[in-house]
């Protein structure tokens, strides 16, 4: 991602207040930031080694907090649950929007129109996305409902059945991505060089062949970059469950950052709610390292 | 010839599936909730705006709407500020341990962190500075949130952009900073431009912050306000559905306006 900037750095010479610039600028930014994200971080940590009680601590407990969590069956459910969300949309996300990148890389009429709809669910309020959703499956009011209903059939139950509301979920979040992971992928697809699979043509190769041994291995950089993008996005994902669900029925959709929220704000366990966001920070980091460190060896080899 | 045909249905399949739901969201929007209920229709019958004009005379979204604006404008244009005077320091300079570097480095991590992290120390930071339910409150938060990422896409854009041209400002007499105001940001402008509409988009559309941080109409952004009203009337699909219509369309309707610019800063980085 910084790839070649270092290279193309120079050193200008400087005198006086030139020689402070480089601080100058740097400073505003830093202060807001270290103010409203890195004090409440390690904030966020002090208070994961304290019980609170009304909102204030009243005693250092150390790490029970995070040990708590590992015996604690809602945490381990919300976990399961959002590793499940996550696994399932990103994948068909991923295949989704490769496909439909593929279809569009040849121009063709209507292909603008295409590009320009598909923007759509990705900028709507994710808010609004999932009253979208709410008004598809509503069983009385909703477009299933409706639309089975005008075919002879009845009442289509989605919210109130936890698989059913689980897979509802995971579509709203395709619905929603799918797009993104189309526009990265088409942009890489676009960026690659087209000398090999000219090479290819002359050569005889089937549309198969050319996917497999080109187009697949070559655009592998990208697909990682995309997957591990919408992965770190998917893990935090809050506003679609909190509108369509709020993590029902039963905890079917609990995902961990409404079980967070709850706990911090409906049951008032502010310690315990924050060493269990400070897990998912460093899961979630742990996950981007990992990612960033695969992707320079896929990249050097 | 098949070819062509599987395209066209293709194609048609891809709109149907993107634009129903939206059609069912504007659809009921226009509805009344007798006949949402009711007669289960598949379009309005009796067209009616009523849920529309008791959104704005019953339920305060023109205070949404004022909030909401003033909140995206404030913290997007400070961040592009000082996160482009940032950008620009960590694409030019070295300074003395690599400091530069680690400053990119360290946003970047940042940036990383999904925000749900430190929504609770967030919430009682503006707790003990009385900014609960305040404009301020938010915008400093959001503003925060701009600051790391505007700095990380802003710094590819300074770097593409030759260093002989400003040195060449400075030989005629420009200072650094002037170099820097009147060679390397309008030359910057599109990609600046990228920046400004990504974090108008995710500032706009922000919902978890707005519902820690606001509890009254005073400061409640457009999503929050939406979400409230569906938590009290679970089954006024009509308001619903019109709230949905106006807390959306703002955002793709400017969305749509700077496609060009959004689709480059939602696509960067990762092709890079």
């Amino acid at each position: 991602m910084r790839t070649g900037t270092q290279a193309r750095k120079y050193r200008l010479q400087g005198a006086g207040l030139d020689l402070a610039l480089p601080y100058l600028m740097l400073a505003p930014g830093l202060t807001i930031v270290l103010g409203v994200l890195v004090y409440p971080l390690w904030d966020g940590l002090r208070a994961s080694t304290r019980a609170y009680r009304y909102g204030s601590p009243v005693a250092d407990v150390g790490l029970q907090n995070y040990l708590h969590l590992w015996s604690d069956a809602q945490f381990l459910n919300a976990l399961w649950v959002t590793v499940k969300f996550v696994a399932l949309s990103v994948s068909f996300e991923a295949v989704l929007g490769f496909a439909l990148a593929l279809f569009c890389l040849h121009e063709f009429r209507g292909i603008r129109l295409l590009r320009t709809v598909l923007i759509i669910p990705m900028v709507i309020t994710p808010v609004v996305v999932a009253i979208v959703f709410r008004l598809i499956y509503a069983s009385d009011a909703g477009m299933l409902t409706a639309l089975s209903k005008a075919t002879g059939g009845g009442e289509v139950q989605i919210l109130g059945n936890p698989l059913n509301a689980f897979i509802g979920l995971v579509a709203l979040d395709v619905w929603e991505w799918t797009p993104l992971m189309f526009l990265i992928l088409l942009a890489g697809l676009q960026s690659l060089p087209h000398e090999p699979f000219e090479a290819a043509r002359v050569d005889g190769a089937g549309a198969w062949r050319v996917f497999a041994d080109l187009t697949f291995p070559m655009m592998r950089p990208v697909l990682a970059v995309a997957i591990v993008l919408r992965t770190i996005d998917a893990f935090g994902t809050f506003d679609q469950v909190f509108v369509l669900t709020r993590g029902g029925p039963g905890e079917a959709t609990r995902l961990i950052s409404i079980y967070g929220y709850d706990t911090a704000f409906k049951f008032q366990q502010t310690g315990y709610a924050a060493a269990l966001f400070v897990t998912i920070g460093l899961v979630v980091l742990a996950l981007a390292f990992s990612a960033i460190r695969l992707l320079r060896r896929v990249d050097a080899s | 010839m098949s070819n062509r045909l599987s395209r066209i249905l293709t194609t048609i399949f891809v709109l149907a599936v993107v634009l129903l739901p939206i059609y069912w969201l504007v659809s009921t929007s226009l509805k009344s909730n007798r006949e949402i209920t009711q007669e289960g229709t598949l379009y309005p019958h009796v067209p009616t705006l009523d849920n529309y004009v008791r959104l704005f005379t019953e339920k305060q979204f023109g205070s949404y709407l004022t909030n909401s604006l003033v909140v995206t404008f404030f913290s997007v244009a400070i961040a592009l500020i000082v996160g482009a005077m940032g950008a620009y320091a960590i694409a030019r300079f070295r300074l003395p341990f690599a400091a530069e570097r680690k400053v990119g480095l360290f946003l970047l991590t940042l940036r990383i962190i999904p925000p749900v992290v430190i929504l609770i120390p967030v919430y009682l930071l503006m707790l003990s500075l009385g900014l609960l339910d305040s404009w301020l409150g938010l915008i400093a938060t959001y503003t925060a949130f701009n600051v790391t990422f505007c700095v990380w896409m802003m710094e590819s854009f300074f770097s593409e952009i030759p260093v002989d041209l400003e040195e060449a400002a400075m030989v005629d007499g420009d200072s650094r900073f002037g170099a820097f105001r009147r060679i390397t940001l309008p030359l910057a402008a599109p990609g600046l431009a990228a920046t400004a509409i990504f974090a108008v988009l995710v500032t706009f559309n922000e919902f978890l912050f707005a519902l820690a941080l606001t509890a009254t109409p005073r400061a409640m952004t457009m999503p929050r306000g939406t979400a409230t009203l569906i938590g009290r009337i679970d089954t006024d699909w009509a308001s619903m559905a019109a709230a949905g219509v106006i807390g959306a369309l703002p955002i793709v309707f400017f969305a749509l306006l700077v496609q060009r610019h959004l689709v480059r800063g939602l696509t960067m980085g990762a092709v890079k």
